[in-house]
C-alpha cells in the first residue's frame, strides 16, 4: 500500500500526515514539540505507524515547519519545503476557489493571498508573538483554565470589553485591570479574540485585500471565539478546514507525491528511525573572525549534518567523527 | 597615530590600502560576529537601529585593540546616523577610552574637506602623495565592486553551489593584499576569468530579485543575514545599483558638478512620495518603480525602528508598478531560520507567477 509521509515540525506542536495514492489522509499525529523537535518526530512516527496497514509502502516523505531541516535529516526527506507553499497547497487542493488563507500557529502568523491558483503575495509575522496560539496559552494558563475552555467561556460573551492588542504586554497589562474593575471574565476573553483578530488585520494582513473564500488554518482555528471574531471584522463567511491543524503536513505530503513521479524511490531512513539516538551540540568555529555558531547533529559518533555558518566549510565536510 | 573605522562590507580594504600608502597605521576592526554584536547591543541606547549597535561594537573592539583615532560617518541629510558619531563618542568616552572621533561629513565636507582629514591624519604628507593614495584605494575599492557584480550572477547559475562564493573570499584577500596597481589589475584579470569559467546550469535565465533599502543594512553582511548568498543558493541573480563605489563617485565628484545619479530614482518615486524622508526612503520606492520591468521582484531590507523605510514599507504596495516585495526587518536576531522560510516562499512565488497561470488547479499551489 503507496503512502505519502508529511512532516511538520512547529515551534510549538508537531504534525504528522500520511496521504493515500489518491492524496486521501490515512493516519496523523498531532502533539506537542515542547521544545525536543527531534524526540517529537520519533515519537510521531511510531505513533502513525501503529495506525497505517502493516504493509505500508513510504513512497515519499517530506518535512515542513521551523524546523524542516532538522527533521529532514533526521528522516532523510525527499523534499524539504517552507510552511507558507506547504498551507498554500493544502488550501487549494481542498478548496481550488480560495483566494485568502489566514494561517495561526504556536509563534508563527502568516496571510497567503492566492489568485487564480497562485500564491500572489504573503505576510507573516515579523518581530512580535502577539496574536498567535502561544499567547493565547498562555492567558489561558494565566487564568487557570485549559484552551478550550478558554475558547468555550469566549463565546458566551455578551458583550465584549475592549482590549489593547498591539502587543502582549499591553494586552496583559489591559486585560488585568478589567478584571479588576469587575469586567466579566467572558467579556474579557472575547475582547482579547476580537484584540488579536484586529492586531492580524492590522499586521500581518497590512495593505492586502482580503477575497472570499477565506481559509483559517492552524492551531488556533480550534478555538471558536477566534473564529467568530474573524467572521465579524471581515464581515465574510471564513472556513475551517476539518484537518485545519494539519494543512502544512497534508500540504507538504502533496508537494513530495507530486515530485515522486517516474518511480523515483524514496530516500525515507524507515520508521526504525525513532529508536536511534540523537545528539545535538554547537560550537563556536575560530577559523575565521567571523566566529560563527555551527550547530551539529550526530548519530553513533556519525555527523549527519552541520549549519549555521556563514560560509558552507561545515555543510560541505565529509561527515566524520563527531567534535 | 592609529587609526580605524566601523565595519560596512569591504570598505576597510581601500582605507587600509591609502593609511598603509601614507605610512599610517590602520587597524582594521575583528570582522563583525556574535561578539561586536553583544558588545554593540549592551552600550547602546535599546532603541536605536542595528546599524549603530554594530558599528559601536566594531569601534569597541578596535579600542580595545589599542586605535586612537576613530573614523565614522556622519553629517545631515542623512537620517539618525548623522548624530551615531557624536553619541558614540561619548559611550566610548564613558567606557573609559581616551579616543578621538572624526567626524566624516562626506557629503558636506566634499572632496576636499576629505583630502584635508587626510592630510591631518598623515602628519602632512604631501598632496602628491595623498591624491595618489586616494587614488590606489579608489582602484581597489572599484576592483572590489566589479567583482562583486560578477560574482552575483554567477552565483545564480553555477552547478556547484557556493564556487563563486569561494572564489570571491579569495579575490577579496587578493585584492587586499595587492600592493601596486600591476598587481591589482593581474587579479583583477584572474579571477574574472576564473568566475566567467565556473560551471554553470545551462537552464533559463534565473530570475532576478532587486535588493534595496537601507544603505547600512544593504551592504554590511553580518546585518542582513547573507541575504544575498542565500538568494543565490536559491539560484536567483541578486541586482543591487548601491555600491560603495558608486557613491563615492557621485558624492565626492559627480554631485558637486551636477550629475545626480539619484534624480532619475526621485522622479520614478514622485507620483507616490514627494520629497526626501531620510535615510534611504525615497530611493527604496524610486527603485520599484524604475525597475519593476527589470526584476522579478524586490528584497527590501530595513532596520527596525528606521523611520524613513517603515515609510517606504508602507507606501511600496501601493504603486501601480507592481511586482512583488519581501521586506526583512534587520535587527538583533541571528537565526537565519525565520528569513528563510520567507525567502524560500517568496522565490516559490516568483517562480510560479513567471511560469504563468497555466497550471492543474486541482493539485498544486505556488
Amino acid at each position: 500500500m503507496e503512502a505519502y509521509l508529511g512532516i511538520d515540525v512547529g515551534s510549538v506542536t508537531t504534525k504528522l500526515a500520511a496521504l493515500d495514492e489518491n492524496d486521501e489522509l490515512m493516519a496523523h499525529v498531532y502533539q506537542p514539540t515542547r521544545g525536543q523537535p527531534i524526540e517529537m518526530v520519533q515519537r510521531g512516527l511510531e505513533q502513525i505507524k501503529e495506525q497505517l496497514p502493516a504493509d505500508v509502502d513510504i513512497c515519499g516523505v517530506a518535512t515542513t515547519g521551523s524546523a524542516r531541516y532538522l527533521a529532514g535529516v533526521i528522516v532523510n526527506a525527499d523534499l524539504v519545503k517552507n510552511e507558507i507553499t506547504s498551507h498554500a497547497t493544502a488550501a487549494l487542493s481542498y478548496f481550488p476557489e480560495v483566494q485568502t488563507v489566514l494561517e495561526i500557529g504556536g509563534q508563527d502568523s502568516k496571510i497567503i493571498i492566492i489568485r487564480d491558483g497562485i500564491v500572489t503575495d504573503f505576510g507573516m509575522n515579523t518581530v512580535c508573538a502577539a496574536g498567535t496560539g502561544s499567547f493565547l496559552d498562555h492567558q489561558a494558563l494565566r487564568l487557570n483554565m485549559t484552551i478550550e475552555e478558554f475558547s468555550q467561556r469566549a463565546m458566551d460573551s455578551q458583550s465584549a470589553v475592549r482590549i489593547a492588542g498591539r502587543c502582549t504586554v499591553f494586552a496583559e497589562s489591559d486585560m488585568v485591570h478589567k478584571q479588576q474593575v469587575g469586567h466579566k471574565i467572558e467579556d474579557i476573553l472575547y475582547g482579547l479574540c476580537q484584540a488579536l483578530v484586529r492586531n492580524y488585520i492590522n499586521n500581518i494582513a497590512l495593505g492586502k485585500e482580503i477575497k472570499s473564500p477565506i481559509a483559517f488554518q492552524g492551531g488556533v482555528a480550534f478555538n471558536q471565539a477566534i473564529v467568530k471574531a474573524f467572521k465579524e471584522e471581515l464581515g465574510a463567511e471564513v472556513i475551517v478546514p476539518r484537518h485545519h491543524e494539519l494543512m502544512g503536513a497534508i500540504g507538504v505530503a502533496l508537494l513530495v507525491h507530486e515530485e515522486m513521479v517516474n518511480n523515483k524511490k524514496s530516500k525515507f531512513t524507515g520508521f526504525q528511525v525513532s529508536e536511534a539516538k540523537y545528539r545535538t551540540s554547537s560550537f563556536e568555529c575560530k577559523s575565521c573572525t567571523n566566529l560563527c555558531e555551527i550547530a551539529q547533529i550526530s548519530t553513533n559518533g556519525q555527523t549527519l549534518a552541520r549549519w549555521g555558518g556563514r560560509c558552507d566549510m561545515w555543510e560541505r565536510m565529509p561527515a566524520e567523527e563527531t567534535r | 597615530m592609529r587609526i580605524s573605522i566601523p565595519h560596512m562590507g569591504n570598505l576597510y580594504i581601500p582605507l587600509k590600502a591609502l593609511f598603509q600608502r601614507l605610512d599610517v597605521e590602520f587597524i582594521v576592526p575583528p570582522l563583525t560576529n556574535q561578539r561586536t554584536l553583544s558588545l554593540g547591543v549592551r552600550y547602546s541606547p535599546e532603541g536605536l537601529c542595528i546599524p549603530f549597535k554594530l558599528t559601536l561594537g566594531n569601534l569597541i573592539e578596535v579600542a580595545e585593540l589599542g586605535a586612537e583615532t576613530l573614523l565614522m560617518p556622519s553629517g545631515y541629510g542623512t537620517c539618525r546616523l548623522g548624530y551615531y558619531a557624536r553619541t558614540q563618542e561619548q559611550v566610548l568616552h564613558d567606557l573609559g577610552y581616551d579616543i578621538e572621533m572624526i567626524q566624516l561629513g562626506v557629503s558636506e565636507q566634499k572632496f576636499f574637506g576629505l583630502l584635508k582629514i587626510i592630510k591631518r591624519l598623515s602628519n602632512g604628507a604631501s598632496w602628491f602623495d595623498i591624491i595618489s593614495a586616494f587614488r590606489f584605494g579608489m582602484r581597489k575599492l572599484n576592483a572590489l565592486d566589479r567583482m562583486e557584480k560578477l560574482v552575483q550572477k554567477v552565483r545564480a547559475v553555477e552547478t556547484e553551489k557556493g564556487t563563486a562564493n569561494r572564489l570571491y573570499d579569495e579575490v577579496i584577500s587578493a585584492i587586499d593584499e595587492a600592493d601596486s596597481d600591476k598587481v591589482l589589475e593581474m587579479v583583477e584579470e584572474d579571477y574574472s576569468i576564473r568566475l566567467d569559467q565556473v560551471p554553470r546550469d545551462s537552464q533559463d535565465r534565473p530570475l532576478i530579485v532587486g535588493i534595496v533599502g537601507e544603505f547600512y543594512v544593504l551592504l554590511e553582511p553580518f546585518s542582513n543575514f547573507d541575504v544575498e548568498r542565500e538568494l543565490g543558493k536559491l539560484g536567483v541573480e541578486v541586482r543591487r545599483t548601491t555600491f560603495i563605489s558608486e557613491w563615492i563617485k557621485f558624492s565626492l565628484f559627480l554631485n558637486p558638478l551636477g550629475i545626480k545619479e539619484k534624480d532619475r530614482i526621485h522622479k520614478a518615486a514622485l507620483p507616490y512620495l514627494k520629497r526626501d524622508i531620510g535615510g534611504d526612503g525615497w530611493e527604496s520606492i524610486g527603485e520599484k518603480v524604475l525597475h519593476n520591468k527589470e526584476y522579478d521582484g524586490l528584497v527590501h531590507l530595513a532596520p527596525f525602528t528606521c523611520l524613513p523605510e517603515i515609510m517606504a514599507q508602507n507606501i511600496m504596495p501601493t504603486t501601480r508598478e507592481n511586482i512583488p516585495v519581501l521586506t526583512i526587518l534587520c535587527d538583533e536576531q541571528t537565526s537565519k531560520t525565520g528569513m528563510l522560510t520567507r525567502l524560500e516562499a517568496f522565490v516559490d512565488l516568483l517562480e510560479r507567477k513567471r511560469r504563468g497561470s497555466k497550471c492543474d488547479r486541482k493539485m498544486v499551489a505556488i
